[in-house]
């Protein structure tokens, strides 16, 4: 049901800065058996030292690269330049025509038609068309791909003419928009290019650059797509290079080896701002980071013992130290810069108060005994315990961290045998992704068990709401009532952290970390 | 040849015994790999279907006479992040790996031979104190920090070298030459202070025997004796020493190779660790074991060339 769990969990170690959590190599396997294994390959990397490609380095190598397949951060900062979604979020995450020019909704609002764009073609040229939507959409549901979920309200996907795609939905879906546009899991893919087993090594897009060559373990290089709808990119490639080590990555920006990075090491950030030749770019993202309280276990079942645990939590502690304070303290999901922000600020820190509502809970602290369940494979969630186990024994409170790598965690989580856990959500566009699955009571990540029938009405009418002022008040109800329970206590929203050169002109920093090259210049 | 043979089979036998191992560490590594990769999407029925595609529901034993069956004929596997074939994945990654060991050894003879004679002929002068500091100093050196500096001083101070990447000496020798060096020396550094204290002590040794007095006093130059008698004689044990050092080597780059992102073995074994991509892991270790095996072949080897009293085969 979520894979954004798993692919924004992956570039969370990109964030710790800690290691590559990085994957396998691919070759291509069948019969072209050059270690730069592509397609397309040509003289792509001679090509690419003759100036104008801009060099990237991220932390880790791609899995593979079939949109629909993979989950993983590092094949998306790739793919992202390589294929289009039908629509697409700007810098302020508002859903723009990309492949569709304009769409429109029934009046029942159970038929969506989008309008495609005349004369794209893909990297081998042939043409882009309705088909394309139709097959790309349709593989996904039927084969149960990951980002299925999105596509759970869809009855059936059909090309009306070759430049026009209906959808119909199975009631209003206002975050249709966002689940069509808001990930690049979702992307349209080329019939052929999937059959024949490429798109797992040489990936043929519509998007601005093409793949031409793929160095397993070292780097993929990009060629500008001339023909690209959006206009040819200004620079005439990118290359993404690998490099795990955060330190490596910034000494190789600093010596101008490199001319990007977000794999920045985060202690080192509030130094960079402002050196010579270098750029800064820092956003809050839509990602965040949170506790959630085991309800199945007592006394966690009651709130004010969750709400006391709130209140005992220094945020901002948590986030120094974690994140080196590049990251933005919040009690809700949703941050700041999103349009869906709620105001709420109940639970500052006060250890009193903490300490008075266990009191009027009839919880004496030293009966409790708990463990925070961490994961090792996100080490910011391992010293963020060490923190909150102290501020937790503040008020005399006894836990205990339980460190599991992420396979075990998903397990324990799953089997309910944990107190409470650390995580984190990422990607998430639409309110709904914030909030239906973690705190419904039906929803397939609600394993704290979190039931208010209140709420559960206020979700269920959030996703069929289209009235957009309307869906707005609901959501704010529901963020104020799922913190107001303590369902999660959220912790911060990261920043997105990225470093480039000077010469680099016109690069914007996106709050979902989609890392676009084609509007770029290079000096 | 008899010998030869006779060592191939041994290491026939020692191969086999690694595979066990191999597969035993792998399969204790904890985290399951099926559910790693499922990341919160859990399906039991679908974690069941790629567990019995995977054969990881089969025992264990089974699990092994399947691997090692397939294994004898060339096929690791194929693994489970990037669905690609074992074999190839490895092959692709040998190329890079074995360069940087290369460049790390020779770096670590060049500096290690000529450092522990004058040490060891100036024993207990100045020039010695100083030599054995500094392989001392050496030998304490953690990779991981000394590649640290070197990247620091040489690529974000003096902008002389690229800190990262990797170019195939057959693509591009120069730029190759200009990426190997830094992950070189921090490859190089450890086994040369290390060799450096062996072949100080190994002349030492071979200046107080008897032959080394009898040339002496025959009046033959200072540096003929040196050169003749002494570190001829000096160098069977450091061979040996050598050979193990170029074992360590190949299993001491995987911090080098992720802290200079240098596509080699290493990396991939670190990659497959993340993800508990069992056939990768299994096929890499097995690789390098392999490889350990040659080297110490080659060393035994050698001890006749340079030493003709050393009889191979023991009984003689």
């Amino acid at each position: 049901m979520t894979t954004r769990l798993a692919a924004g969990l992956t570039l969370a170690l990109t964030l710790a800065a800690c290691s590559g959590g990085g994957d396998a190599v691919d070759v291509n396997g069948d019969g072209n058996d050059n270690e730069a294994p592509s397609e397309a390959a040509g003289d792509g990397g001679e090509q690419a030292a003759s100036g104008g490609t801009l060099a990237a380095a991220i932390a880790g190598e791609p899995d593979q690269l079939d949109p629909h397949v993979t989950t993983a951060y590092f094949s998306f900062q790739v793919l992202e330049n390589v294929y289009d979604t039908l629509i697409e979020p700007d810098v302020n995450l508002e859903m723009q025509p990309a492949l569709a020019e304009s769409w429109e909704t029934s009046e029942d609002q159970l038929t969506w038609t989008f309008h495609l764009r005349e004369g794209v073609t893909w990297h081998d040229g042939s043409d882009f068309t309705a088909d394309d939507v139709v097959y790309s959409y349709n593989r996904i549901m039927d084969e149960e791909l990951s980002p299925s979920w999105r596509f759970s309200s869809v009855e059936s996907v059909t090309a009306v003419d070759d430049q026009t795609v209906e959808i119909v939905v199975s009631g209003p879906s206002p975050n249709l928009l966002a689940n069509l546009g808001g990930y690049k899991g979702v992307a349209i893919v080329q019939q052929d290019n999937v059959e024949s087993g490429d798109v797992t090594t040489a990936p043929i897009g519509t998007g601005p650059f093409s793949l031409t060559n793929y160095t397993p373990g070292s780097s993929i290089t990009l060629e500008a797509n001339p023909d690209y709808y959006g206009g040819a990119p200004e620079v005439s490639g990118v290359e993404f290079r690998f490099i795990s080590e955060p330190t490596t990555a910034l000494a190789s920006l600093q010596s101008g080896d490199v001319d990007w990075t977000d794999n920045v090491p985060p202690q080192q950030v509030a130094s960079l701002d402002g050196e010579d030749g270098l750029e800064l770019g820092q956003v809050g993202s839509n990602d965040y980071w949170y506790l959630a309280l085991n309800q199945e276990h007592e006394p966690f079942d009651q709130v004010e013992v969750r709400q006391a645990i709130a209140y005992a939590i220094d945020r901002e502690g948590i986030t120094d130290a974690t994140m080196f304070g590049n990251a933005t303290v919040n009690q809700t999901a949703i941050p700041e810069s999103s349009s869906w922000y709620t105001p709420y600020d109940t639970y500052s820190y006060d250890p009193d108060q903490a300490t008075s509502l266990l009191e009027g809970a009839g919880v004496d602290p030293a009966d409790i005994e708990m463990e925070i369940m961490v994961s090792t494979d996100y080490p910011e969630t391992v010293q963020a315990a060490q923190i909150i186990s102290s501020q937790l024994s503040d008020i005399g409170i006894n836990s205990e961290i339980k460190s599991l790598d992420f396979g075990a965690w998903l397990d324990e989580q799953g089997q309910g045998n944990y107190d409470m856990l650390m995580m984190g959500w990422l990607g998430n566009i639409d309110p709904d992704d914030f909030y239906y699955s973690q705190h419904h009571s039906d929803g397939a990540n609600n394993y704290q068990g979190y039931a208010n029938p209140e709420v559960d009405e206020l979700l269920d009418q959030g996703r069929t709401e289209t009235d957009e002022a309307a869906r707005k008040e609901i959501y704010d109800q529901v963020a104020t009532t799922v913190a107001d329970d303590a369902s999660y206590i959220y912790l911060y929203n990261p920043d997105v952290v990225q470093a480039w050169s000077s010469d680099v002109q016109g690069y914007e920093v996106m709050p979902n970390r989609a890392i676009r090259f084609r509007d770029v210049t290079l000096n | 040849m008899a010998y030869v043979l006779h060592r191939l089979l041994q290491s026939v036998v020692v191969l086999f015994g690694v595979t066990i191992v191999v597969f035993l560490i792998v399969h204790l590594v904890p985290g399951d790999p099926i559910r790693i990769g499922m990341g919160t999407r859990f399906d039991p029925e679908v974690y069941d279907a790629l567990r019995r595609a995977s054969g990881l529901d089969r025992p264990p034993v089974e699990q092994y006479l399947t691997y090692v069956g397939k294994a004898a004929t060339g096929d690791l596997g194929v693994s489970f992040r990037s669905g690609q074939p074992v074999t190839h994945l490895l092959t692709a990654r040998l190329p890079a790996t074995v360069s940087l060991a290369a460049v790390g050894i020779l770096i670590a003879l060049l500096v290690s031979f000529p450092l522990g004679i004058i040490s060891a002929v100036k024993n207990g002068g100045a020039v010695d104190s100083v030599v054995r500091a500094v392989s001392q100093l050496g030998v304490s050196l953690p990779n991981f920090w000394l590649g640290m500096l070197l990247i620091l001083l040489f690529s974000s101070t003096l902008g002389w070298l690229p800190p990262s990447g990797y170019t195939p000496i057959t693509e591009d020798p120069l730029e190759w030459a200009k990426r190997v060096i830094m992950p070189g020396i921090t490859v190089g550094v450890v086994a040369g202070s290390i060799l450096t204290r062996y072949v100080r002590s190994s002349v030492l040794e071979t200046l107080s025997m008897d032959h080394v007095r009898t040339a002496n006093s025959k009046g033959l130059p200072a540096r003929l004796v040196l050169m003749r008698h002494v570190v001829r004689n000096a160098l069977v044990p450091v061979i040996t020493v050598t050979g193990t050092q170029i074992a360590a080597i190949l299993g001491g780059v995987i911090v080098v190779e992720v802290v200079f992102a240098w596509p080699g073995l290493g990396l991939l074994v670190y990659d497959a660790v993340r993800a508990r991509d069992y056939p990768l892991l299994q096929g890499a270790v097995l690789l390098i074991a392999v490889i350990f095996l040659l080297v110490n072949l080659v060393v035994d080897l050698l001890y006749a060339k340079v030493d003709p009293r050393i009889q191979l085969g023991g009984e003689q």
